[in-house]
């Protein structure tokens, strides 16, 4: 980290699950310099579902990949619960990355020889550990997915798989979900179905998760929505709905 | 249960026929490594037991002594008178003299029966003594001086029958018999590739002797007498330079030479096991590369997740390890069967080798372990290590591949690997500060560095020499032309490594052929200064030496001048052992122009004279007028004084004495190399060579051949060594087709979105298949032009640090290198079959929507 200013201690977790303290993110050298983030400042609260929204290139994934510690930042820092990332080296990343963070990407989500139900302990399993059978058991139920649990993700269908990506996330209880465009290749239906999924391991069982997207509808079910252009954040809009979000999005220039 | 080992399997399983592939190239590489260790061992096994059963019932030989180690050294015959001698001794049961010289057989047709260099012997037996190994397979022991028993595995091979007749080539001309029995040696049909006439023991001392001599004395020691002093009261009756040694030593013995013999012949085989070994690393190497990056994502994936870098090494690893096992399991299997067939070969070409049982040593087993498994495990351990380090934002940015990981690195490595790899190459061959075989070892280091430093380097200069070689296929397939130069070139790394197997393969046959072409020429330009002689007698299909009679009868001709033998004597000088060529020191200067500097051969005349090559000279710092003290091989001592010194050795002999120089030294039966002479002043080529034909009628063996007949079958001799080494190094390179054709399918494979875009804007099915196989082209002319370009440099190299007397000159193989190049583009095509295959029939639509 290059910051010369003073780090602050990290927020209290009741107040942030994880966030972002002047995160600048540059690719290039000079005048080819591009900066994907310019200076971000955002706080997660606990047991909410965030979404950051923003035009393609205003830097929302950029900043998802370096909250979730699968990139670097050029400058500032990024912290999950009570750690900053750039502390970490990457045994502990990956032991982070297994314990407190959960992913839910667009596609490409599941490995393809491994059944639903081992793909949803995968996580776990890799660290050796059985997790919590009852919790997981009811994950799965949440997740309506009971009947699919011994096909191959090429046997279930896009919303089917997703819905697996849930599950898997939220296997080991994270402190934080991240997720990248998750209703990006699904049809609304099935769309909707995982973002209802979503909303409910927010409400049930507690679950911070933030989520980048495109889509006005699927930022609907969020309680919050950040709003990203040129690497900056320009708005943050509670309680969102569909109708506000579009208008808001239209002033940005989407 | 743990995570990475269902990984693991689980991948192998859905990727089942990479999986196999890979496994297959595993075990064809262990399964010619294991033959080769198998047949050894178990030839050596089955000789050994077959000699024991030979020597068994022979408790004490008494022989001639041999001072020189040397497996083509014959020993001096004894006289016969010692065999009642010996057989008076107290506590010798049974003494018998015994025979092993020259008998060649004809077949039905009067052609000699040829043995591709194995001996023509004729043998006594006395099926009462019971003490040679010799055994009755059909019909009955020989009786008469008209009988003959012959070994079954020629009989069977020729189709003589108990009750045929059959001519046979003995010492003074031919002679006829009839067949009665067919023997074997111990249990098998035959005498390890030799063909046997037996006789009965008072007609083989008539038939196959004429000077009252034996070749050795076999004994049997009376019940309960001790061998060892039975063995030294024999002793003491023998005369000088006559030895007795006990059955067991005689095997002991035998062993050895046949265990040197076929240690031999398996290391030949080895040597190309660990080629195509070698080669099929590399092709396993490249798969698993190739498929890790291919399988970035799902591996970026399981880190983002949360695997570690140790559990995602720890999972390619073990993917390696399962394959590799279980291939290296069934390569051992394969070797066995490898093993067999090779005996098979052999025995149809007249091996005559005995069932042999299968011997399985522990060694075996280690080399394969190391060959199958460790060179897998290795090729998988920079992959893998790469693969852990693969950034987890790999998983949504699939464009973050390898390509762009290290190419500076491998530009500088690769340079250096190269420039060390042949510094070390020129300098262990050309300067050679010392001799000796860890010279050859640090050549050979040299060597493979600098492959691995040309493999790590051709990356770099990948896509300019891809885009070269495709210009002339742009040109002559159009936009499918245009397509498959800009795909060679748009990942050169890739296209480096899968052309890198082929490359390992066309630098050796390149480096072979060159070092053999130049070989040959050198020898045969030279050949044709030094041999004056206008006809050459020798035995060009058994390759055994001629009877003297053949120069005896030629000597009389008026027809010829001049006329001379090439007769071979082993002995020692000044401790090492040196081959003596004994010839006629009156005609010789007519016959062969050996550039002699000092003195001459008139000299040579008499005994005591000897000529020496220049550089056996200079290495003794001898000269003209010296005398030089030598053991002949039968253990007699002559000093000799040189009378001459010449600069030629191209005829094979470095020492020259005179043959009546030989026969006063030596008293076993004659036997010439070759025979040389030349026309007589006047006479036609036609009435000569009349004469000669005439006069060797007896002889069908002796195969007569003009000046310029000799040297082109001497020249053809090198072609074929050439040929057959080209064919070898062919076997590897055919494995580095496969891993084109793997490499492609793949490529085709990841580019299914481009494919089906390229489809639905109008290209043709046929358009894509030959812009595929064009790309096979590309990539196979790419691993064949730095294959020959490499393999020049060490090709070259070798011909230099060889003497000007054995290569005087670089010859680049034209014709051989053009054949690499268009079977490579033909095996490129071949390949590219099935990877065409598949992108022509791709669905546009459904390829369109592949993420």
């Amino acid at each position: 980290m290059n910051s010369t200013a003073p780090v602050p201690p990290p927020p209290s977790s009741l107040v942030a699950a994880a966030g972002a303290i002047d995160a600048r993110k540059t690719y290039g050298i000079g005048d080819a310099a591009v900066h994907a983030l310019d200076g971000v400042t955002v706080s997660f609260e606990p047991g909410r579902f965030t979404a950051i929204m923003g035009p393609s290139g205003s830097g929302k994934s950029t900043l998802l990949h370096c909250l979730a510690g699968l990139d670097s930042l050029t400058e500032g820092a990024v912290f999950i619960g009570e750690t900053y990332l750039a502390d970490l080296n990457d045994k502990q990343l990956t032991e982070l990355r297994r314990k407190q963070v959960g992913f839910i990407f667009q596609a490409y989500n599941l490995i393809p020889t491994l059944t639903a139900a081992e793909n949803i302990t995968l996580p776990l399993m890799l660290g050796g550990d059985d997790g919590d059978r009852t919790w997981i058991d009811r994950v799965i139920d949440t997740v309506g997915l009971r009947p699919r649990l011994k096909h191959k993700p090429s046997e279930l269908s896009g919303g089917q798989q997703q819905r697996v990506a849930v599950a898997r996330a939220l296997a080991s209880r994270p402190t934080i979900i991240f997720a990248d465009e998750p209703t990006g290749n699904l049809d609304s239906n099935s769309g909707g179905e995982v973002l209802q999924f979503m909303r409910s391991a927010v409400d049930e069982f507690g679950q911070t998760i933030v989520m980048v997207t495109h889509d006005p509808y699927a930022a609907a079910y969020a309680n919050r929505v950040v709003f990203l252009a040129d690497g900056k954040i320009v708005d943050d809009m509670p309680d969102p709905t569909a109708d506000k979000i579009i208008d808001r999005m239209k002033q940005i220039g989407h | 249960m743990s995570m990475v080992p269902t990984l693991a399997r689980r991948s192998l399983r859905a990727r089942i026929g990479r999986s196999i592939f890979i496994g297959l190239s595993i075990l064809a590489g262990v399964a010619f490594v294991a033959g080769s260790f198998i047949l050894a061992d178990s030839l050596r096994g089955t000789f050994d037991n077959l000699i024991d059963g030979l020597t068994g019932d022979t408790d004490l030989q008494v022989r001639s002594t041999l001072e020189v180690d040397s497996l083509d050294a014959v020993r001096d015959p004894l006289p016969r008178e010692l065999v009642d001698e010996v057989a008076a001794v107290p506590g010798v049961a049974l003494a018998e003299g015994s025979y092993g010289r020259y008998a060649q057989m004809l077949d039905p047709d009067g052609k000699p029966v040829t043995t591709q260099g194995a001996p023509t012997l004729g043998v006594s037996w006395d099926p009462d003594s019971g003490l040679s190994g010799v055994t009755l397979k059909e019909g009955r022991a020989p009786q008469s001086v008209d009988e003959v028993a012959i070994d079954k595995a020629t009989a069977d091979r020729i189709g003589f029958e108990v009750g045929d007749p059959i001519d046979v080539i003995l010492r003074d001309g031919q002679e006829s018999f009839t067949i009665v029995g067919l023997v074997g040696l111990g249990n098998s049909d035959g005498f390890v590739g030799a063909t046997t006439v037996v006789w009965d023991p008072a007609s083989a001392a008539e038939l196959l002797d004429d000077g009252g001599t034996v070749d050795t004395i076999d004994m049997k020691i009376t019940e309960g007498a001790d061998i060892e002093e039975v063995k030294a009261a024999v002793a003491d009756v023998l005369p000088d330079r006559v030895e007795v040694i006990t059955g067991e030593e005689l095997g002991d013995e035998l062993k050895d030479q046949v265990g040197e013999i076929v240690s031999i012949f398996g290391t030949g085989l080895l040597i190309f096991a660990l080629i195509t070994a070698f080669v099929a690393a590399f092709v396993i190497n490249n798969v698993y590369g190739i498929t890790i990056s291919q399988r970035l994502r799902e591996l970026a994936l399981l880190r983002a997740i949360g695997a570690s870098a140790p559990q995602v090494r720890r999972l390619v690893l073990m993917e390696a390890l399962i394959v590799s096992v279980v291939a290296t399991v069934l390569g051992i299997f394969g070797g066995f069967g490898v093993a067999q067939a090779l005996i098979g070969v052999f025995n149809a070409s007249g091996g005559g080798f005995p069932e042999a049982p299968m011997v399985f040593k522990p060694m075996t087993a280690v080399v394969s372990a190391i060959v199958g498994i460790g060179v897998t495990v290795f090729s998988v351990l920079l992959p893998a290590w790469r693969a852990s380090r693969i950034p987890p934002v790999a998983a949504m940015r699939p464009e973050t591949g390898f390509e762009a990981l290290s190419r500076r690195q491998h530009l500088i490595r690769g340079s250096i690997m190269t420039a060390v790899g042949i510094g070390i190459f020129v300098y262990s061959i050309l300067v050679r500060p010392g001799s000796g075989p860890q010279w050859g070892s640090l050549a050979g280091l040299g060597a493979l560095s600098t492959i691995f430093g040309v493999t790590s380097l051709s990356g770099t200069f990948a896509r300019p020499v891809a885009r070269t070689i495709g210009a002339p296929l742009q040109r002559m397939l159009g936009t499918a032309g245009r397509f498959a130069r800009d795909n060679a070139g748009r990942s050169p790394r890739r296209t480096a490594r899968t052309a890198s197997a082929l490359m390992i393969g066309v630098t050796m046959i390149t480096a072979a052929t060159v070092f053999t072409a130049s070989l040959r020429d050198t020898f045969t330009r030279i050949l044709e200064q030094t041999t004056s002689f206008d006809y050459i007698v020798l035995d060009d299909q058994s390759f055994q030496p001629l009877t003297p009679e053949v120069a005896d009868r030629l000597g009389a001709l008026p027809e010829l001048s001049a006329v001379s033998p090439f007769r071979n004597i082993r002995a020692v000088a000044a401790g090492d052992t040196i081959s003596v060529t004994a010839v006629e020191p009156t005609a010789i200067a007519q016959l062969a122009d050996v550039d002699v500097t000092d003195g001459g051969f008139d000299d040579l005349v008499g005994t005591g004279g000897v000529m020496v090559f220049r550089d056996s000279a200079e290495e003794r710092g001898l000269g003209l007028g010296d005398s030089v003290d030598v053991t002949w091989q039968n253990g007699v001592e002559s000093e000799l004084t040189v009378v001459g010194v010449f600069g030629d050795n191209s005829l094979g002999a470095n020492w020259f004495v005179s043959i009546e120089m030989l026969e006063s030294v030596s008293t076993q039966t004659p036997a010439d190399q070759f025979v040389v002479a030349k026309r007589a002043d006047g006479v036609t080529p036609e009435v000569a060579r009349a004469a000669i034909d005439t006069a060797l009628a007896d002889f069908p063996q002796a195969t007569v051949q003009t000046n310029s007949e000799f040297i082109e079958e001497q020249e053809g001799q090198i072609n074929t060594l050439l040929t057959i080494v080209t064919a070898l190094l062919t076997v590897a390179i055919m494995f580095s087709f496969v891993g084109i054709a793997i490499t492609l399918a793949l490529s085709v494979f990841e580019r299914t979105r481009e494919i089906g875009l390229l489809r639905a804007i109008g290209m043709s099915r046929r358009q894509l298949r030959r812009s595929v196989r064009a790309e096979a082209v590309i990539v196979a002319l790419f691993g064949v032009a730095v294959g020959i370009a490499v393999g020049m440099v060490f090709g070259i190299t070798l011909s230099y640090a060889v003497p000007n007397t054995v290569i005087d000159g670089i010859t680049f193989p034209w014709l051989n290198l053009i054949l690499v190049v268009v079977v490579a583009m033909i095996a490129a095509v071949v390949a590219a079959a099935y990877p065409a295959f598949k992108a022509s029939r791709m669905n546009v639509l459904e390829a369109i929507a592949t993420e």
